[in-house]
């Protein structure tokens, strides 16, 4: 894919992220006074929620491109583990990393143990992490991405998890607030710039996982000029 | 801290999150692009866009 369509992805994503960063603190109502300990802290939901959405994607690529590796061993899937991986972690990191400032505000501590959702979404970051980090200590080769897929795609079993989990054991972690089934209580000003913060975080990402694919692309014709050289040329 | 406070030290991380992966992503890219070039043109080689892992793997299966 050309590198004027990742660039246009990425662009507007971004426009997209900081109009919704806009949005969120200019125009968007404030929550009732009496319903949160801290308020003004809240507006943080404007860029957690869609970084958490963008992160679920990128562990559902990394799952498609961990299977089309492992089962098909098509060269894309493991380009898309590879994007997967990398987007997970980042959007992930982003993810706990507003919800602690968040929970240190609202909560007093910034992570509770007993609470299912941010353990388990921690562990898929922590998955994430373990992925990066691996496969940039490790040498290419088929056992290693063998072993990766397969950690891809057992991993991928804690997204519907983290996802009903507070449905069933709401702790400390706010139930959701979209796809609920029912009205849900969001005030529709909210739900808009929570609309277009997850659009921008979906199109932005797109970008970032195309452009990670492509460097992929890039270091497996380095290794090819390598071991060319490596034989004689 | 206030929530002010926090709300701002939440958005400045993750606005350093996103540019620190932007920019790692684009100075990879460029990096690369720059070593392919030069082993290329040292080589007299055009491009070459196989996946040396995923054939090897495919050679390995059929045998």
């Amino acid at each position: 894919m050309g590198e004027r369509i990742r660039a246009s992805f990425l662009s507007v994503g971004f426009v997209g992220i900081m109009s919704t960063l806009y949005l969120g603190l200019m125009w968007a109502p404030s929550v009732a006074i009496d319903a949160f300990e801290s308020p003004a802290a809240q507006r943080i939901f404007y860029w957690h929620v869609p970084s958490a959405w963008a992160a679920f994607i990128a562990f559902a690529i990394l799952f498609i491109g961990s299977a089309l590796w492992f089962f098909k061993r098509s060269p894309t899937g493991w380009r898309l583990h590879v994007a997967g991986a990398e987007a997970g972690l980042a959007t992930g990191l982003m993810t706990v990393w507003s919800g602690t400032i968040w929970g240190s505000a609202e909560w007093g501590t910034p992570w509770d143990w007993t609470d299912v959702r941010l353990n388990t979404f921690g562990l898929l970051t922590l998955l994430a992490l373990f992925l990066v980090l691996g496969r940039r200590s490790q040498p290419d080769g088929i056992e290693t991405r063998d072993v990766f897929s397969a950690f891809g795609l057992f991993g991928f079993a804690l997204v519907p998890f983290t996802y009903i989990a507070t449905r069933f054991w709401v702790i400390r972690h706010p139930g959701p607030v979209v796809a609920t089934g029912s009205d849900g209580s969001l005030q529709s000003d909210m739900a808009l710039v929570l609309f277009i913060g997850a659009i921008s975080f979906t199109i932005f990402i797109i970008g970032h996982i195309l452009t990670s694919m492509h460097i992929t692309k890039l270091e497996q014709r380095v290794e090819m000029l390598q071991s060319e050289i490596d034989k004689g040329g | 801290m206030e929530g002010m406070s926090y709300l701002t030290v939440g958005y400045l991380g993750m606005i350093l999150g996103i540019a620190i992966w932007t920019w790692t992503v684009f100075a990879r890219s460029k990096n690369l692009e720059l070593r392919i070039d030069a082993i290329e043109t040292s080589m007299g080689k055009e491009d070459i866009e196989a996946d040396s892992i995923a054939l090897q793997s495919t050679i390995s299966e059929e045998n």
